[in-house]
């Protein structure tokens, strides 16, 4: 990377809010993503020079497009800031982080803040799922179709089942892990609901499917929530760093990065890999891309991992993707337990999106503030202790869009 | 016996079918351990956990819970208990004569509580051995259990402190509970202060109606439901068994606020229960169902019902609320502060006699102010006092609370004194407690 990028933190909301019960417009989600962002790392409004919405669907959603006039109505002082929104789909956040970053790398501007946002409780559950088939070729995978996206990833798995071979009591384990993980995080949608691997590999009517091979315990659940987060160039990090009294190599960086898109329909995705070693191997590039970039050798060089778990077969295709195994043998890290909070390599000990809760947009900014927070020590009952270096990744679509991230100290 | 050693492997929960007994027992299940659902009949007990799983949303749930009959099962099932639950009816003969029992066959170390709302936890006592006494103590969980996690946990003089301790560490780490312990007052903290509003609101009603009421003291001052809306789905009788023993056993700067409206009383006679009584209603009646539905809200003075028209939004309201929806609530509690009017005086006297007697109670019923907090904002889902204190900024709640002669506790005249903030849970979003509708 040309110049360091430097993260000083951020804020998340509480992903079990209603924000329509609660009669909130987007904004408020906005604005209390950023005040908070504001306290926590104790930034003026008048130090941010440029500002960065990531979103997938508020115009279908919330009826609002044009989101990155809305950092402005926070504070008088942003008047006049630099804005734009960006999307793509399910990575949204993570693209807006890669603006961010890359304007910070270019020597732009020293310090950038970030916002990922989604407000999908303002619909019933089978419209939603209608807005969310936008993240695939619509008029080819998702018109008509009921829930189109447990299904696409219902397909993941029975493309692994067909190479590989794959066995529903390992998706069942993914699923608990992450459950078990969000109680530990004050801030999880799901850290008072009930679940347990039983449970998991249960069905009838408390834990039906949703689509092929998904049921619910498999599935991330529609939240609400806003996530900020602030990234500043060495020059501003060092005054930052002075100003507070701490080291500057005590502030966490973006040690790399990855960004690739595969084809969009999952058909294409799966033809295009057929013979190959990974079933998604867009997403493999971008994983090793960012450990390039980051001088990272390989996954053992991690503490933890925040994945995209949309669906419990987008975990399990994270995990040997990142190289925890080898390819296809996702199995052997779940049966070993690698993958729990204590084990060799956590996945997701934030609860992930399964756990934590996945407001689309915010679902990228959520992880790297959740990484920054583990390797500086400060992620509270679910710490990962002596983490010095987290992953993300974040995937838009069927697996369309994979942006990874290093985060490290 | 050390806290240390100790260990819950089996819950026994006596009441099991009520809601609260099986909320309750889902919370036990729910963390693995094994639970005994007991009720008048094995039947009685089918239908509490019935209701667990419902709850949890899983069968899998099951597998946690056995089920028994007072009659057949509750001396063996007591035996080797480590703890046994009531959540049998509030009445306090009724209790005793199963306290009579558990102490003839509960073991020497097992720890025995009761999830009452009201009665005094010493009392509870009376007759009982030395060692039931010692081992027994309020676990009050707030309906339902599996969803709302506030909790009190109530020792009475002679409840053994490593006993306290061990339970207040099971119900925080196990169980997931935002626990406070209080001491053996009335209606220990929670209800004590959350019924002085909801009461105050019930005798405003009877001049302004019940509808300028909900209106004016609605969500957007801090709370899920509005307050009179909140009554009639608590449920009348309940309203008024706890507040007339409020008004019987306390006399503090709130004694008034605890008397019970005289038609309440004489509508609860007659049969009107608020929800639970479809037909007869209470502040508000309903009858019929979804589009077809006609509304109606109750006169006091003539205890007549009329159709419910469309109140007009106070302005002062309507003001907070726009604020609220886009996320600005320091600029909500301006108006509140600033606003001018019988509204807005009547609206300040309700809310910043919330804080004041909420926070006045930090010394007497708990030891913190973040102990009201937590229960207010855990168990009832309202705006904890000192959330309040900060989004209406320490200084101008000062003077707003003697401009409304209410008592200045210890605590705001600290904080504002200091400066920083009161409210002390870095975790909880303050916006959850402020409403835009």
């Amino acid at each position: 990377m040309t110049q360091p990028v430097y993260i000083l933190g951020g804020y998340q909301t509480d992903f079990a809010r209603n924000w329509t019960k609660e009669g909130k417009h987007i904004s408020a989600l906005i604005r209390e993503a950023v005040e908070g962002g504001l306290a926590a790392t104790g930034l003026e409004p008048k130090d941010i020079e440029t500002g960065h919405v990531g979103n997938f669907a508020a115009e279908l959603y919330a009826m609002q497009g044009h989101l990155g006039a809305f950092l402005v109505d926070v504070d008088p002082a942003f008047s006049g800031l630099p804005t734009g929104r960006h999307e793509a789909a399910c990575a949204s956040g993570s693209i807006a982080a890669l603006a961010a970053s890359a304007e910070i790398e270019a020597g732009r501007y020293d310090c950038a803040m970030i916002v990922g946002v989604e407000q999908m409780k303002t619909v019933a559950p089978s419209v939603g799922g209608d807005y969310l088939g936008t993240a695939a070729w619509y008029e080819l995978e998702a018109k008509g179709v009921e829930f189109p996206f447990p299904k696409l990833f219902g397909r993941l798995g029975d493309e692994y089942d067909k190479r590989y071979g794959l066995k529903d009591e390992h998706l069942a384990h993914i699923a608990a892990v992450n459950y078990d993980n969000a109680r530990r995080n004050p801030r999880a949608q799901t850290r008072t609901w009930y679940m347990n691997e039983e449970h998991a590999k249960s069905g009838g009517a408390y834990n039906a499917t949703i689509g092929g091979r998904i049921k619910i315990s498999d599935c991330s659940q529609v939240t609400d929530g806003g996530v900020s987060l602030f990234m500043a160039s060495e020059k501003f990090a060092k005054v930052y760093a002075a100003r507070r009294g701490v080291q500057l190599s005590s502030l966490p960086r973006v040690l790399g990065w990855g960004h690739r898109t595969a084809p969009l329909t999952f058909d294409d995705k799966v033809a295009e890999s057929r013979g190959g070693e990974y079933v998604l191997p867009h997403t493999r590039q971008a994983i090793v891309d960012a450990f390039r970039r980051a001088g990272v050798a390989d996954c053992w060089q991690l503490q933890g991992i925040e994945t995209h778990d949309c669906f419990t077969t987008s975990e399990y295709m994270a995990i040997d993707h990142f190289g925890l195994t080898r390819p296809g043998e996702s199995w052997k890290a779940v049966e070993e337990r690698v993958i729990d909070f204590g084990g060799k390599l956590p996945i997701n000990p934030s609860g992930g999106l399964i756990g934590a809760g996945h407001p689309v947009g915010a679902t990228g900014v959520r992880q790297l503030l959740d990484a920054s927070l583990q390797v500086t020590g400060k992620a509270g009952g679910y710490q990962v202790e002596g983490a010095r270096k987290f992953a993300t990744l974040n995937i838009g679509g069927s697996g369309t869009t994979s942006c990874v991230f290093v985060v490290g100290v | 016996m050390c806290a240390m050693q100790r260990d819950v492997r089996k819950v026994v929960v006596l009441g099991a079918n009520g809601a609260m007994g099986a909320g309750s027992g889902e919370v036990f299940a729910a963390a693995g351990i094994p639970t005994v659902f007991l009720a008048r009949s094995r039947d009685k007990a089918r239908q509490g956990m019935a209701r667990a799983e419902a709850m949890a949303k899983s069968e899998a749930l099951g597998r946690f819970i056995t089920l028994g009959s007072y009659e057949e099962d509750l001396e063996r099932e007591v035996a080797d208990a480590d703890l046994i639950f009531e959540a049998v009816s509030e009445e306090l003969a009724l209790k005793r004569e199963f306290f009579e029992r558990i102490d003839r066959c509960r073991k020497a170390d097992s720890i025995v509580g009761t999830v009452s709302s009201g009665l005094s936890i010493a009392a509870m006592t009376g007759g009982r051995s030395a060692s039931f006494a010692s081992h027994f103590l309020g676990i009050h969980f707030f309906n339902p259990p599996n969803v709302i996690v506030g909790c009190e946990l109530i020792p009475h003089a002679g409840t053994d402190k490593g006993v306290t301790a061990f339970v207040a560490d099971l119900l925080r780490k196990r169980l997931g509970r935002e626990l406070v312990v209080t001491s053996d007052t009335p209606a220990f903290c929670g209800n004590r202060v959350g019924f002085k509003v909801l009461n105050e609101c019930a005798q405003l009603a009877e001049e302004h109606g019940p509808a300028y009421i909900d209106a004016l003291l609605g969500p957007h001052t801090g709370r899920a439901m509005a307050p009179l809306a909140t009554i009639d789905f608590v449920g009348w009788d309940v309203h008024k068994a706890i507040v007339d023993n409020l008004h019987a056993l306390t006399k503090d700067e709130a004694h008034a606020q605890f008397a019970m409206p005289k038609y309440m009383a004489a509508l609860i006679e007659q049969g009107h229960l608020g929800n639970k009584t479809v037909d007869m209603g209470g502040f508000f009646r309903r009858v019929g169902k979804g589009k077809e539905a006609q509304h109606f809200v109750l006169t006091p003075k003539t205890r007549e019902y009329v159709p419910a028209a469309k109140t007009p939004t106070p302005d002062v309201a309507r003001k907070m609320k726009q604020l609220h929806h886009v996320g600005r609530y320091k600029a909500a509690f301006d108006v509140f502060a600033e606003a001018t009017g019988p509204d807005a005086d009547l609206m300040r006297r309700v809310i910043l006699g919330y804080v004041s007697y909420g926070l006045m109670r930090v010394g007497e019923v708990v030891e913190r102010a973040a102990d009201v907090d937590r229960i207010m904002g855990f168990g009832f889902n309202w705006a904890p006092p000192s959330v309040l204190v900060d989004v209406i900024g320490a200084r101008r709640t000062v003077a707003l609370l003697e401009a409304a002669k209410l008592p200045v506790p210890r605590v705001v005249t600290d904080v504002a004194e200091r400066g920083g903030k009161l409210f002390d849970e870095p975790t909880v979003d303050l916006g959850r407690f402020f409403q835009g509708k």
